[in-house]
């Protein structure tokens, strides 16, 4: 049961969580706010597998959101509830996406936006084949951190070291990505990928009855707030 | 010692018809830029609170780095739609990454991406210089401003809101306009860009 969520196509999941952005401009009243809030989190506390990885997401945006409350309640005529609606408002928006956006897995979504939503096939795969390249990143960082401090160019204790240190293996580390690049797409020209007529896709991209559940389910709970502004 | 003649530009239908090497290149500077994006939110977090209880709107000051995909992408890439949709793509990989505007980065990036865009498109893709590239930079922070200010600050007033998208839009220009533009050309003088224009012009300028 508690895969049944994270398991999802992650079609319907990046569309549960886009829903919250509509949802969350129906919150202009602290009640709606909270009662929204709370039909997320009573689904949540249901179906999601770990309650410690949701709940650190969700803490980053609830910190995010205090800076909201406070400027709202600063320039925004000084009133408390309005400040704290605004607050609830930008938990809305980010929390939901914040949480489902961890279970979304790259290569699945790839997949399905070249096959189910029928995006042109070439900018999908090339950067479907980008994020395969992300481990590969970290090993070529530490390979340059390695360099860099066998070569005695390494940084002191103070943070201004370290800042310099650390951007110089990030330019490093874009010079290493566009060779990639460069490499990466004479690969692929060389299989054909620029010039072909009909393509084929090593996995499937099944749609079932739980992404369709899955779906209804965030765009019920996107309805929430709406219903309740409507009827005031 | 003789410079060859500057190439004429193409057509834009031949701009639109993206080689290999353009989609891997957009595809490849949104993995690397949605990691720093990812790294400048767990800054911005820490820097913000000081800013915020300050003077709110002055937090629009930190919002020039999540503008340099566009303006990178754009520079390097030079065709139409490069600038969108990098900025998009790596705004969608710092939402995988976990942040703290959940998948409404996505809309961000989107919105920020067309700011970039704009100024290119106006220019037909054809200029790339410094100048375009702070435009491209404003333009985008501006974008971004509009949407933060009616999104997250919909409440502050309406002057608040104006000197926050002049905020965003300053440091758009600043940091991934004239920085994104710096970054461009020190990428270019390694040879990692001697397949796109910025990189050829460079060995061109400096041919022996």
């Amino acid at each position: 049961m508690r895969s049944w969520l994270p398991g999802a196509n992650p079609l319907a999941l990046v569309a549960a969580g886009l829903l919250a952005i509509p949802a969350s401009l129906a919150v202009r009243d602290v009640r709606t706010g909270l009662v929204a809030l709370g039909a997320y989190a009573l689904v949540g506390a249901l179906l999601l597998p770990s309650a410690r990885r949701a709940l650190g997401r969700v803490l980053v945006v609830v910190v995010g959101s205090v800076s909201i409350v406070y400027s709202t309640w600063l320039l925004g005529g000084r009133d408390i509830g309005t400040a704290v609606a605004a607050g609830l408002r930008v938990c809305l928006l980010a929390a939901p996406g914040a949480v489902l956006a961890a279970y979304v897995d790259p290569v699945r979504l790839g997949d399905q936006l070249g096959q189910r939503l029928h995006l042109p096939a070439r900018p999908v795969t090339a950067f479907t084949a980008a994020l395969q390249r992300f481990e590969h990143l970290g090993a070529v960082w530490a390979q340059l951190d390695r360099a860099r401090r066998s070569r005695g160019l390494g940084p002191s204790r103070s943070p201004v070291a370290r800042g310099r240190h650390a951007a110089s293996l990030a330019f490093g580390l874009l010079v290493s990505a566009m060779r990639g690049a460069s490499t990466q797409a004479i690969a692929m020209d060389a299989r054909g990928f620029a010039t072909a007529q009909h393509r084929t896709w090593a996995e499937p991209a099944p749609w079932t009855r739980r992404d369709t559940a899955v779906l209804l389910l965030g765009a019920a709970l996107a309805a929430v707030p709406v219903v309740l502004h409507l009827a005031g | 010692m003789t410079v060859a003649p500057a190439r004429p530009r193409p057509d834009l239908g031949t701009l639109l018809r993206y080689r290999t090497i353009d989609l891997v290149t957009v595809a490849t500077l949104s993995v690397a830029f949605g990691v720093v994006f990812w790294g400048w939110n767990q800054l911005y977090a820490v820097i913000t609170a000081g800013l915020t209880f300050g003077f709110p709107p002055a937090a629009a000051v930190l919002g020039g780095p999540w503008l340099l995909a566009g303006v990178v992408g754009g520079l390097v890439v030079r065709r139409p739609g490069a600038a969108l949709a990098t900025e998009l793509l790596a705004a969608v990989v710092s939402g995988l990454l976990g942040n703290q505007w959940g998948l409404s980065v996505v809309v961000s990036g989107a919105v920020q991406g067309i700011g970039a865009e704009i100024v290119l498109a106006v220019l037909l893709w054809r200029r790339f210089g410094v100048t375009v590239a702070a435009w491209s930079g404003a333009v985008a922070g501006l974008a971004g401003g509009l949407y933060e200010a009616n999104l997250y600050y919909s409440d502050w007033d309406a002057g608040w809101k104006l000197a926050y998208m002049g905020f965003f839009a300053l440091s758009g220009a600043v940091v991934a306009g004239i920085g994104g533009w710096v970054l461009v050309r020190a990428l270019a003088r390694t040879g990692a860009l001697d397949s796109f224009g910025a990189g050829r012009e460079h060995h061109a300028a400096r041919a022996v």
